[in-house]
């Protein structure tokens, strides 16, 4: 056995052949592609729900002019809403990696991220600034992530293979529980309490004053500012404002992601999710590296969130973080990834494509028919997707 | 054969099933009846005077007593509607009773009966009329489904109702 | 020699209790919330029996998935969309009383038979994560479609009579359908009364004759073949069981008499929560079965009858024991929702827990089985 450890693990160029091959054949094979005509391979690589996504959302790009839809506001929105939940959706990428499917347990990272913001604004460090009480936010979330991580990780090595549907209620039960404690927990700031009674947390906190917006305004390119003090007109590029600073977080974690993936531990994460078997015969421990997988995952849900919401202005609490995984789990399908298969790429694309139906729908279909219909399809469009993805045949897993 | 049996046996379930539910929509058809206690004018170049007192009874219940131009209703099951009328033609009179049926058109929800007129034998039009219910401007009700502008509060998965509320 | 006797007796008594904790729980759960909520047992009394005839018929038809092996059947929620659906036309034809019920039961079931049909292809395709598939196919089907249908074709396209349950704009249903016309009017037929409670007989009767028809239906051919799917899929494959078939019927029938379910549901209730009344069926129902001491591979009647009983007790004593606990009547209501989610969980990873170990129980013997082969 340990024979073979060193063998693998001390020539890492041929362990990583090897994982490519097994990674490989959940793929179109090389021979199937070349009997396709390209389109068709074409197609076959990037799957035909996701087409017809994309080919939607073209549509709606493309009707913006004619129905009178201002479509650099609209770019302006899709940007926004995308640094808001990038994050979130990068969270799903160690878990799908190692195996542990789609990680409908977000709301596990969710509640951590919002335990670390409101007992930052509890504490009251927005006395030294917006930016110090974001980033104590993001620190005390940092041990209660690690703590749920720990934990649910423990949980999911216990019950391997039916790690969706316990995670999904893990996150139900969660979420409930919170429900109580958000009125039981002794917060006591007046921003965050009802007013009179003073016991429990108001479902909607206003982050004025606290961390609202500071990583968007952090080197916000902002063109109607700057035309301003120029004195001169944009024209259009005036719409356009770009939430620089959340963005560039996003660009840091999806790269130490990236670059985490390319590490020994993070090879050994892919192995373990490709083929836990041959992971385990090549001597790596597949419960310790599940369980970072999971503890990582939950804390990107738990900085994810305060990302979420220092874009978007408030804190929610109660119920709210429910409404946040099934979106999340469909964006990382809709930018392509599989059960078990995810890439940085897919969290880009996915995210993009999915606030891009978001926004446009509403606005683009509002003008046209004046019948809002936008919800239903983004409902059919989410969940359709989540349920391709679960009904397709995948090798590799389990 | 046994294949043969089964399919026949589904078509006879089927049948039966919609035989029940078309006698269903027959005899389950209900109806809102209001009697209306009214001087009718000007029929045919006569009237036909309110009575001083109505106690109309539904079904062994006192659905109303009405006095001069007052309303009264009653729902009803079915087309064949039957009431007890008991009337005090003027004040001081003995009242009479009189039992009455009356055949309900199938496609009308809501059906007004002038009880003057009926009762002196009137030909249908002049007692029969329909009830349009008034068309009341209502507060615009917030239409389901339509969420804010922002992903989280927005129906996306369960939306406040985690549970809250009566099962 | 008594002393030999008792031992076998005690440890009889630790397995019953370990076999029954999750209802032996909820029993003490329910003991010490009855007094702090302060209800008399009249109503209490009255609340159960009411809320009985209620779920009893909904938390039945989660049997015939289980059955089949096919876990929780959380798609249950179709069948009550399909009841919806039948419910919005009878009230919109103004079909009334006891034949608009039955009408409405008929007519649900074109409706969930397509929808279970739907469904258990699906789940077909997705076989292993049946659970998981379900519950999305609830938003996808709850949110998506049904709300498609209710919300934007009927009374544009099909046809809406009546502007009092059609919204202002001029299509769409209203959030509430009234359903005054037919409420409790199966629960009031041949109801009786003893010291106040209300006992209503045709509602027990109906979920009576459905539990004869599922201890019947256990002993048909079919109903074999679906328990032989449950335990095994491919030895029943062997058998020449067609594995598919067996497993959508069994989804087909949950739904369809899911639908009945519902409308009797419906009818109690008086109306209907357009919008959010299918939502949490499947979630509440699921809890009660499993808070009654089934699990997600075995389930019987009287699971369910308990179930129904303890889950509703909680539910309805949760609120006021919450506030006379924390001064809060919402600490209650989260408390309720949280024991349902919170039985749920326990009952998964119980269930996955379980079924890992025989996996590698049944690994270990073949690797032993093989070794001994190759040693022979």
């Amino acid at each position: 056995m340990s024979e073979k450890k060193d063998h693998n693990l001390n020539s890492p160029s041929k362990f990583n052949d090897e994982m490519k091959n097994v990674l490989s054949a959940h793929q179109a094979t090389e021979l199937e592609k070349a009997q396709m005509t390209p389109l068709q391979a074409m197609v076959a690589d990037y799957g035909v729900p996701r087409m017809i996504i994309t080919g939607f959302l073209l549509l709606l790009f493309i009707m913006t002019p004619f129905v009178g839809v201002n479509l650099p506001m609209q770019i302006t929105n899709v940007i926004n809403r995308f640094s808001w939940n990038a994050v979130l959706v990068l969270a799903m990428v160690p878990m799908i990696h190692s195996g542990c499917g789609l990680n409908f347990g977000l709301p596990l990272g969710v509640i951590a991220g919002l335990l670390g913001g409101t007992l930052s604004i509890q504490l009251g460090f927005e006395r030294f600034g917006g930016l110090v009480s974001f980033l104590m936010a993001m620190l005390i979330a940092t041990p209660f992530a690690v703590v749920f991580g720990l934990g649910y990780g423990w949980l999911l090595n216990k019950i391997k293979g039916g790690e969706m549907m316990i995670a999904t209620y893990v996150g139900l039960s969660i979420i409930s529980f919170m429900c109580m404690m958000w009125l039981l927990l002794p917060y006591n700031s007046p921003t965050m309490v009802y007013g009179l009674s003073a016991n429990g947390l108001r479902p909607t906190i206003s982050l004025d004053g606290f961390y609202n917006q500071v990583l968007a305004n952090f080197l916000k390119l902002d063109f109607e500012a700057i035309a301003k003090s120029q004195g001169i007109s944009l024209g259009w590029l005036e719409y356009i404002k770009i939430p620089t600073g959340s963005l560039l977080v996003f660009a840091l974690l999806a790269f130490l992601m990236w670059a985490f993936l390319h590490t020994k531990t993070g090879t050994a994460m892919t192995a373990v999710g490709s083929n836990p078997n041959f992971a385990r015969a090549a001597g790596i421990n597949v419960d310790q590296i599940r369980t970072l997988s999971v503890v990582m995952s939950t804390w990107l849900g738990a900085i994810g969130i305060l990302i979420y919401q220092q874009g978007f202005g408030f804190l929610q609490l109660y119920n709210a973080p429910n409404n946040l995984t099934l979106p999340t789990v469909s964006a990382i399908l809709i930018g392509g990834a599989l059960v078990n298969k995810a890439t940085i790429g897919n969290v880009i694309i996915g995210t993009i494509l999915f606030q891009g139906m978001v926004t446009l729908t509403p606005t683009v279909m509002n003008a046209m028919v004046h019948m809002d219909m936008s919800e239903v399809i983004r409902n059919i469009v989410s969940n359709g997707m989540i349920l391709y993805a679960l009904t397709r045949k995948q090798e590799g897993t389990k | 054969m046994k294949s043969k049996r089964r399919i026949l046996f589904i078509l006879l379930t089927v049948l039966i099933l919609a035989a029940v539910a078309g006698c269903m929509m027959v005899i389950g058809r209900g109806h809102t009846v209001y009697f209306d206690n009214k001087t009718l004018e000007g029929y045919q170049g006569q009237d036909y005077k309110a009575y001083e007192r109505v106690v109309v009874t539904v079904k062994g219940e006192e659905v109303a007593k009405l006095g001069k131009r007052d309303r009264g209703m009653s729902i009803w099951i079915g087309q064949n509607f039957k009431m007890t009328l008991e009337v005090t033609e003027n004040k001081g009179d003995e009242p009479w009773t009189q039992e009455v049926s009356i055949k309900l058109p199938y496609s009308v929800d809501g059906i007004v009966i002038n009880l003057p007129a009926y009762l002196a034998g009137l030909p249908e039009e002049a007692w029969f009329s329909e009830f349009v219910p008034l068309v009341t401007e209502e507060p615009e009700e917030e239409e389901p489904g339509t969420g804010d502008e922002f992903g989280l509060g927005d129906g996306l998965g369960l939306e406040d109702d985690l549970g809250i509320g009566d099962i | 020699m008594s002393k030999k006797n008792n031992i076998p007796l005690n440890k009889h008594a630790v397995e019953l209790a370990r076999n029954n904790a999750v209802p032996i729980m909820f029993i003490i759960i329910c003991a010490i919330f009855i007094p702090m909520a302060g209800f008399t047992p009249s109503y209490l009394m009255n609340e159960i029996i009411t809320r009985m005839g209620r779920n009893l018929f909904l938390v039945l038809c989660l049997l015939f998935p289980i059955m089949a092996g096919m876990g929780m059947n959380f798609a249950m929620t179709l069948g009550a969309m399909g009841a919806e659906l039948a419910i919005i036309l009878v009230a919109d034809w103004q079909i009334w009383g006891i034949p608009g019920v039955v009408l409405a039961m008929i007519l649900s079931i074109p409706f969930s038979a397509i929808l279970g049909l739907v469904c258990g292809t699906i789940l077909n395709m997705a076989k292993g994560r049946e659970m998981i598939t379900g519950y999305i196919l609830n938003f996808f089907m709850g949110n998506g479609i049904y709300q498609m249908i209710v919300l934007y074709i009927m009374g544009s396209i099909i046809p809406i009579a009546h502007a009092s349950i059609m919204l202002p704009r001029g299509y769409g249903i209203r959030n509430t359908v009234s359903l005054l016309n037919m409420r409790q009017c199966l629960d009031d037929l041949l109801a009786i009364r003893i010291k106040g409670v209300k006992i209503p007989i045709l509602t027990f009767l109906l979920v009576g004759v459905f539990c004869l028809f599922i201890v019947w239906f256990r002993r048909t051919k079919l109903g074999q073949d679906m328990r032989a799917v449950g335990q095994d899929m491919e030895v029943a494959r062997a058998a020449g069981i067609k594995v598919d078939r067996t497993r959508l019927i069994s989804i087909m029938m949950s739904t369809v008499f899911a639908g009945i379910g519902m409308v009797i549901y419906l009818q109690n209730m008086g109306n209907l929560p357009t919008y959010t009344g299918h939502a949490q069926i499947g979630m509440f129902c699921i809890a009660a079965l499993l808070i009654g001491g089934a699990s997600v591979e075995k389930a019987s009647i009287g699971n369910a009858f308990l179930g129904v009983i303890l889950f509703h007790l909680m539910f309805i004593v949760a609120p006021n024991a919450g506030g006379f606990i924390t001064g809060d009547s919402m600490v209650g209501e989260y408390f309720r929702v949280f024991m349902s989610y919170g039985i749920i969980t326990i009952a998964l990873i119980m269930y996955e827990a379980k079924k890992r170990m025989n996996k590698s129980k049944a690994g270990r013997e073949l690797a032993q089985a093989q070794k001994e082969e190759g040693a022979a």
